[in-house]
């Protein structure tokens, strides 16, 4: 039972940080910037979670991050799917830390790539200077991830772990 | 007795005592020179430590008092304006604000539960502030004058034969100010001199009451491609990302905009 839930309360224990990012964001709204961190979010759980269950959380965090800002709808929630998918497959890849950040750098820029696509897509007027906005917007992101990952996979590991989530194989 | 030996006789015991008086004050301060003196190092460092704690506990106190001056100050602006009687005010305060190239937008505490529908325009006194563009049961999301999504009608000042001009929010450069675009203003208006001038709603469309101060002119106008207008920018009357309460004047009966903003939620 709680194996089967444990993506939804781990998308719980992940909520703070996402909270965290939204005041974030607030205190940069002057500056038209948003702290996106929701792909930074995944990568502990594409460690451990089975896969079916990292899609749950992936799509719960995209389309909790669509629900206030005027994107196409699922844009975020696809791409967010599709880097977990990879990722899930690919656990070699995350096996250090160094590759937990590699990852959450990459696919937090991807992400945010799409969200901000989507929202020059679905916008009513064309951007000033599209291009420079684009890579500051995609800069944060980069180091918003590199930032925020061990923290927030530290939480996540103490909520899989407490969930009795199975640890990641040494040799995946 | 005359009077003047009345007044000698006053003044002679006067400056008769005045020694002893003198002598009384100044053995008195020295009594307390001494009684101070007398005090180890720790007593005082005691007596100051304690005198520290108490400023900064009134120093907290005058801060909370100022801070309350400052909200008193604010909810009597808001309140200043009288709303029209076709409108219902909900005042409401701000949970966040959200913004990027492409939206700015503020999340207030009030929603369907309160009586907020879409499309109800949303005021700071009598500064226009945005629109309301989705309610949910106990928020709402107001897209600001500023978003690429807003768009209203205005009069400007300066304008006597009231031609109507188009306000519409502009994608924002980051690290920059967010501004609005005024455009199809006729060729011949000036602006008044030596001040910026005033941009101001329509009330047509039924959206927004009319005299509402949208914001001002930012610097002079300039003319478009086309040439057949001219275009500025307009600076919002308020900070908008330092609003902490608003106003939404929802309309006791649906009215036209309301109806348009149907179904179009995120535009």
């Amino acid at each position: 039972m709680t194996m089967g839930w444990a993506w939804l309360f781990l998308v719980l224990a992940t909520y703070p940080w996402l909270l965290g990012a939204d005041l974030a964001s607030d205190v940069f709204a002057s500056s038209s910037l948003t702290i996106f961190v929701s792909g930074a979010c995944l990568i502990a759980p594409s460690r451990r979670l089975r896969r079916w269950q990292a899609v749950l959380f992936a799509a719960f965090l995209g389309f909790l991050f669509e629900a206030r800002r005027p994107v196409p709808d699922g844009s975020v929630a696809l791409a967010l799917v599709a880097a977990v998918i990879f990722l899930s497959s690919n656990r070699q890849l995350l096996r250090n830390t160094p590759g937990m950040l590699r990852a959450a750098v990459i696919v937090n820029v991807l992400a945010c790539l799409c969200w901000y696509l989507g929202a020059a897509f679905a916008a009513p007027v064309a951007a000033n200077v599209p291009s420079g906005q684009l890579i500051l917007q995609l800069l944060v992101a980069a180091l918003v991830g590199v930032i925020i990952l061990l923290p927030v996979a530290l939480t996540q590991n103490a909520a899989m772990d407490r969930l009795g989530v199975p640890p990641t194989p040494e040799t995946p | 007795m005359p009077a003047a030996l009345r007044r000698l006789n006053r003044e002679a015991f006067a400056e008769f005592q005045a020694p002893a008086l003198h002598l009384l004050g100044k053995s008195r301060d020295m009594a307390t020179f001494w009684e101070k003196k007398s005090r180890s190092t720790e007593e005082m460092a005691a007596a100051g430590r304690d005198l520290a704690r108490i400023n900064a506990a009134l120093e907290i106190k005058l801060n909370a008092m100022d801070d309350v001056r400052r909200e008193n100050i604010r909810l009597r602006e808001i309140t200043r304006y009288a709303v029209p009687a076709e409108y219902m005010s909900v005042v409401a305060r701000v949970a966040t604000r959200d913004s990027s190239s492409w939206w700015q937008r503020i999340v207030i505490r009030k929603g369907r539960n309160d009586g907020i529908r879409p499309g109800a325009p949303v005021v700071f006194g009598n500064n226009v502030v945005g629109r309301v563009t989705a309610v949910h049961l106990t928020t709402s999301e107001v897209d600001l004058v500023t978003s690429p999504g807003f768009r209203c009608t205005a009069y400007l000042e300066g304008d006597d034969q009231n031609r109507i001009a188009l306000v519409n929010g502009v994608a924002a450069n980051s690290l920059g100010t967010a501004k609005a675009r005024v455009s199809v203003i006729p060729h011949d208006y000036t602006p008044p001199a030596g001040q910026s001038a005033r941009v101001f709603t329509t009330g047509m469309g039924g959206v927004f009451p009319s005299r509402l101060l949208l914001g001002y002119l930012d610097g002079g106008t300039y003319s478009t491609q086309v040439g057949n207008f001219k275009e500025s920018l307009l600076v919002p009357s308020r900070d908008l990302y330092n609003l902490q309460e608003v106003s939404v004047l929802v309309p006791l009966h649906q009215n036209p905009g309301e109806a348009l903003m149907q179904g179009d939620q995120f535009q």
